[in-house]
């Protein structure tokens, strides 16, 4: 079995530095995954608007 | 953790200018479609009384249906009623600017032509018209697609768009679905 490369729990930080330090890493790293799914969720909304714009409203024609 | 706030407030920022790009993308398309398409939504303000529509001048029910006028614009007249359409056939003809009027003698109505943009309300009180030029023949459906009582599901009509060389209305202008020309 592979050990885990992270402590097991907080008390096993030899100081608040250091857990302190790592903390950040983690949230610096955060903001990378919620980015991408942000990035997913709203290219497909735009992709799905344009195409229903384009594709299925501009061809019914004119309307006023 | 100021040099965090700093990266996520760059990131805000940018995701403000993604957003703000996607706005201008979108705005710029419905422009587009109301300028150089001739998109956009009916709003004709035209008042009528309800209660008298059978003795006005446009809605009796002689006038009622498809007329070409004798400046060459085509006008549909129908009234939605609880729960027909009267006529609940139109003959229009395609790739030709056309005029639909609409109007209610009891309760509110909507109707959407499958297919096409046409879509609005039809309120008691006043004349809700659409102008819209159909591209493709065919019987298309036209439902009231406003709540309007136990009958509304019943309530449809249908839109015959015939080829331009096909629409041949008679001497008087008029058209109906039931003729053989």
């Amino acid at each position: 079995m592979v050990e885990p490369s992270y402590p097991e729990s907080a008390h096993d930080y030899s100081s608040d530095a250091e857990e302190f330090e790592r903390l950040e890493d983690s949230l610096g790293e955060a903001p990378r995954g919620a980015l991408v799914v942000s990035a997913i969720a709203v290219g497909l909304l735009l992709v799905g608007w344009l195409g229903l714009y384009f594709l299925v409203f501009l061809p019914r024609g004119s309307v006023g | 953790m100021a040099i965090n706030e700093e990266a996520i407030l760059k990131s805000e920022l940018r995701w403000a200018m993604v957003v703000g790009g996607i706005v201008a993308v979108i705005l710029i398309a419905i422009l587009y479609a109301a300028l150089a398409m001739h998109i956009n939504p009916p709003s004709n303000r035209e008042y009528v009384d309800p209660k008298t529509l059978h003795l006005s001048a446009e809605f009796t029910e002689a006038n009622l249906g498809t007329r070409v006028d004798p400046n060459g614009q085509i006008v549909a007249r129908v009234i939605a009623t609880q729960f027909e359409f009267v006529p609940n056939c139109i003959v229009l003809p395609a790739e030709r600017d056309v005029t639909l009027r609409f109007t209610s003698p009891d309760v509110i109505h909507g109707i959407l032509i499958s297919g096409t943009n046409v879509n609005t309300m039809i309120v008691p009180g006043y004349v809700a018209q659409v102008h819209s030029r159909f591209t493709k023949t065919g019987d298309l459906l036209m439902p009231c697609h406003e709540f309007c009582g136990l009958g509304h599901s019943q309530m449809l009509a249908t839109v015959r768009v015939v080829p331009a060389e096909a629409f041949r209305p008679g001497p008087d202008g008029r058209i109906a679905c039931g003729d053989r020309r």
